[in-house]
């Protein structure tokens, strides 16, 4: 314990300093006076003997520094002084500091603003124990993005398997539940096995888990609640377990409440979880109900996933068995981490976010590093002054990284304050689907960052400055002529140009592809049309006959309505793919051999009104729309988008009139019209085929949910109120959805939009950053050759060949940048790929705007103190310090 | 020709001042510094000014402690004196000392026998 006594002491010294330095003086005097009287004594004379004094005792100043680094902590004194210096320094010329910190502010905060999003979606890991042992598994297939598994080849493999600690699944799809009590409330239920919250490491917050009992078929029902519904329904009641609520009517025991942290591994917002009730049945035959499942599993220790998809691969050969033969080919067996199941396609997007900030960083320290370069040359001669009354180089460093270290600490703070005005931004123009965007904060972990990329920063810009070599032969009187071009600072700035070109052309690349989707023709008119999606409450509408009545009737009220041009109802809405399919193998026509030896992938189909294309202003290509008499049981007319129309009759044959059928229907049916194609999958993708019928001929349809399409010239509030009302009066608890159809579309651009938006913002804040450098380093240029170009002038050089001279400089280094940074721009552009709509990563057109842009704002920076040169008064600029 | 006076030692210091207080009870910095030059004679070079943080250095230690009082010829000075602390450090460091000696010596006979 000894060093924590001396540290004790040594700390105590810090505060004790003034009082323990008059101790030493009173000693030292005291030892000096009888050291003098001594040597008197010896019978030296008093002068004599004040001399010998000194020999004998040495340096009487080194003793007190000696003594002092002893009885203080000396790091931190010497800290605390430099800290002292460096803010005197910063005081003495604020414009300095304030545009260093703003400049490290804008820098930081970006860099931290974008970190706490992609953090959560790049790096934290996922809130399981040891989450990196969760994967999901299973059947890769062309018409799904996720991969699934069949019931009963997950009832083989949860047997047979190997590689996995645990196996568990959901449902998907997880089904609309109604919590029934009084004031009952739409809930998300989702089906999940016993095994569920056992394999993902979690347990009830309170009550228990359910048992495998409890998660048979026709077992009593019961339930666990999700934390939120915990609090906001049953106000946080800690007795609730062992209670019986009613969902879906029918009476269910909440065995458990799940804890706050729980997380759906499909990022889901589920209420409750019930028993999946898996009847393991391996049933194949023709006639099974096959469950599809989503299957996650918990590796072994020691397993990877390559070798857990190695163990698997043979079980998968063997359901392939079970798989028409001419599928086989299309299925493959995929095992992915949990994290890359989340996120999908939100990595590429998160990284070019978090290398454009790093980029902007770097932008920011090269102009801070210039402007404490150019500080460092107006302080040659104080750092001189310093060399030559003995400060060591390593001494003189520490001060130059103290100073940066503190600049940076400055900036970071700043930062973090404008990290978190730029996550409120970020938030509030964020689209749908960013995952775990909501969860973003600046929290402990962000502000850990904040600090590394200020520490960081702070040593790389300072260390340029801290590593000159001082010169103290500028103390010699003589002028200080050799000034240094400034060879560093120029290479600076022409990093700077390379980085913000990179930045600025792939916002360029961004923003085009945006401007592309939201011009990109959706094959359907959206102006003035207003939708509304109505979801019936199973309880209450149990059979397709009810459903039926419910639009039947609000479909008889609306038409009364006047001002009205075209009124719709349909089951899926567009730009929305159809939500029922059918494979384009398993559709007929009389005379055409199958269309497909593989599935032929998924064509989806929509039950529509015969006011449908009218209303949204799909054009009939060719034959007719649907009559109203065709909505009648007996009349079986189908129409066909172009797309499927040119797919199905590729040798140019008149498909009007031709019979059609698909998959397990008996029925044929006659194709009258072919309407225009309409985007179906996203914005960025061509239409998928897909065909109608008129809606409500079928019997057999399900029709649970549906949507209202209403064009009218009336102000679109007023409409939207008024469908509200016709709804209530016919079942006042039946809700909606209302929006119009271009906010609808909107919605699909906004992914693209948010990246372009952020991508612009860094790409100008480089841009401005690369502009301020630029204007500092050529003013500061100016300034050292003020006398140099009042001579020029005064031996006749005119302000052309004065400008000349000062861009011919800055023409160089920016010639350099620009040519870096096409080169960067040309190579990063790939990144973007994958981010692109229509437009090519290398689109010279572009590239050169991005290089026009950065050259314009270049010159301008350069002209500014360009200007001021060739102003300079000979006169002025001779008697020049 | 003197002999060449002999720098102190690092770290020999300490037990020099040690062994001083211990062989003089209570002393003040120019006392120690006297006491030392009378016992060396000129053959150890030490500088005066050296002695204070090495003072420092023990009293943080805990093995001296320090007073306030008047010298001989009444003038005011700073007392240092072993602690118990001290005295226990003194007898380890001089025995470590000897151990070291002897062993030096013995190398060093041994190195001239061969």
């Amino acid at each position: 314990m000894e060093w924590l006594r001396i540290f004790g002491a040594r700390f105590g010294g810090l505060f004790r300093k003034r009082h323990l330095d008059g101790d030493l003086d009173a000693e030292l005097r005291a030892h000096l006076e009888m050291l003098t009287e001594e040597n008197i004594l010896r019978g030296m004379s008093p002068a004599e003997a004040r001399y010998a004094t000194r020999r004998e005792f040495g340096g009487v100043e080194q003793a007190k520094q000696l003594y002092r680094e002893q009885h203080s902590i000396q790091l931190f004194d010497v800290l605390l002084e430099d800290v002292r210096f460096a803010l005197r320094g910063f005081g003495k010329r604020p414009g300095f500091a304030v545009v260093a910190i703003l400049t490290l502010a804008l820098g930081i905060g970006s860099t931290t603003a974008v970190f706490s999003v992609v953090d959560r979606i790049l790096f934290r890991s996922l809130p399981y124990p040891q989450d990196d042992r969760l994967v999901s598994f299973g059947d890769k297939a062309p018409f799904e993005a996720n991969e699934f598994v069949l019931g009963p080849d997950y009832v083989d493999w949860r047997k047979a398997q190997t590689p996995f600690e645990s196996v568990t699944s959901f449902v998907p799809g997880g089904a609309d539940c109604d919590l029934t009590e009084h004031n009952p409330v739409r809930l998300k239920c989702a089906l999940v096995e016993s095994t569920f919250l056992p394999t993902f490491g979690m347990q009830p917050f309170l009550g228990r888990n359910f048992t495998s009992d409890e998660d048979r078929p026709n077992a009593a029902r019961v339930a666990l609640i999700s934390y939120g519904l915990w609090r906001s329904r049953f106000a946080s009641d800690r007795n609730l377990p062992g209670r019986a609520i009613s969902l879906d009517g029918r009476p269910t025991v909440v065995v458990g409440v799940l804890p706050a942290e729980f997380e759906m591994p499909n990022l889901g917002h589920d209420d409750v979880l019930v028993p999946a009730a898996l009847d393991g049945s391996t049933d194949r035959g023709p006639h099974a109900r096959q469950v599809i499942l989503r299957v996650f599993a918990r590796l072994k220790p020691g397993i990877t996933i390559k070798q857990a998809a190695a163990a698997m691969e043979p079980l998968f050969e063997q359901s392939l068995y079970y798989v028409p033969p001419q599928f086989r080919h299309e299925v493959s067996f995929r095992v992915r981490s949990l994290r890359d199941r989340q996120i999908q396609d939100a990595r590429v997007a998160s990284w070019v976010l978090l290398g454009a900030v790093l980029a902007v960083l770097l932008v920011a320290c090269t102009n801070v590093a210039n402007l404490l370069l150019a500080r460092a040359t107006s302080r040659a001669r104080e750092l001189a002054v310093r060399v030559a009354i003995g400060a060591s180089r390593g001494r003189l460093v520490r001060q130059a990284l103290t100073e940066s270290l503190l600049l940076g600490a400055l900036g970071g703070l700043a930062g973090c304050w404008f990290a978190q005005l730029l996550l409120r931004l970020f938030v509030s123009i964020a689209p749908q689907g960013i995952p775990r965007l909501e969860q973003a904060t600046i929290d402990v972990r962000v502000l850990l960052f904040a600090l590394g990329v200020s520490v960081l920063s702070g040593f790389f810009f300072g260390l340029a400055s801290a590593l000159r070599r001082p010169a103290p032969e500028l103390l010699t009187g003589k002028e200080n002529r050799a000034t240094p071009r400034g060879l560093l600072r120029q290479l600076l700035v022409t990093v700077q140009i390379a980085v913000s070109l990179i930045l600025l052309a792939g916002a360029g690349l961004l923003l085009r592809s945006l401007w592309k989707l939201k011009t990109v023709a959706l094959g359907m008119d959206t102006k003035s049309v207003i939708t509304a999606g109505i979801d019936l409450a199973e309880y209450r509408y149990p059979d397709s006959a009810k459903q039926l009545a419910f639009f039947n009737q609000l479909e008889a009220r609306l038409k009364q309505m006047p001002g009205v041009s075209w009124l719709a109802l349909s089951d899926t809405l567009p730009p929305a793919g159809g939500t029922q399919a059918t494979f384009l193998s398993a559709i007929e026509i009389p005379g055409h051999t199958k269309f497909s030896t593989g599935t032929g992938g998924m064509i989806s189909y929509r039950y529509v009104t015969p006011a449908y294309f009218s209303a949204l202003g799909i054009p009939i290509l060719q034959g007719l729309g649907f009559q109203e008499e065709q909505r009648s049981p007996a009349e079986r007319p189908v129409i066909l988008s172009e797309a499927l129309a040119k797919r199905l009759f590729s040798n140019g044959e008149d498909p009007l009139g031709k019979s059609f059928r698909f998959g397990s229907q008996n029925n044929w049916r006659t194709i009258i019209g072919i309407a225009g194609d309409v985007k179906n999958n996203g914005l960025a993708a061509p239409a998928d085929p897909e065909f109608y019928i008129p809606w409500k001929n079928e019997s057999e349809g399900y029709f649970r949910s549906g949507h209202l399409i209403v064009q009218s010239a009336i102000n679109p509030e007023a409409v939207a109120g008024w469908i509200r009302s016709e709804t209530a009066a016919i079942d006042p608890t039946v809700p909606m959805t209302i929006e119009g159809m271009t906010t609808r579309v909107g919605k699909l651009a906004e992914r693209p939009r948010f990246t372009a938006v952020l991508l612009s913002l860094f790409a100008g804040m480089g841009v401005l950053l690369a502009g301020i450098g630029i204007y500092g380093v050529v003013a500061f240029l100016v300034a050292e050759q003020t006398r140099e170009i009042g001579i020029r002038i005064a031996l006749g050089a005119t302000p052309r060949s004065v400008l000349r001279m000062v861009f011919s400089n800055m023409v160089r280094w920016t010639v350099a940048g620009a040519a870096l940074g096409i080169l960067g721009a040309w190579l990063c552009s790939r990144f973007l790929e994958s981010l692109l709509f229509e437009v090519r990563a290398h689109d010279p057109f572009l590239l050169g705007s991005a290089l026009f842009v950065l050259l314009a704002v270049a010159f301008f920076a350069a002209w500014i103190p360009a200007r001021r040169a060739m102003q300079v008064d000979p006169m002025i600029a001779l008697r020049y310090e | 020709m003197a002999p060449p006076r002999a720098e102190v030692l690092q770290g020999t210091l300490d037990l020099i001042v040690l062994q001083t207080l211990h062989a003089m009870g209570p002393l003040h910095g120019y006392g120690i510094a006297q006491r030392v030059q009378q016992v060396s004679g000129d053959l150890l070079k030490l500088n005066q000014g050296t002695l204070y943080p090495a003072l420092l250095r023990l009293e943080q230690r805990g093995w001296i402690s320090s007073k306030w009082g008047a010298s001989e010829n009444n003038r005011k000075a700073k007392y240092y004196s072993l602690t118990r602390a001290g005295r226990k450090q003194l007898l380890a460091e001089t025995e470590s000392w000897e151990r070291m000696t002897a062993l030096m010596s013995r190398l060093l006979g041994g190195t001239e026998g061969a």
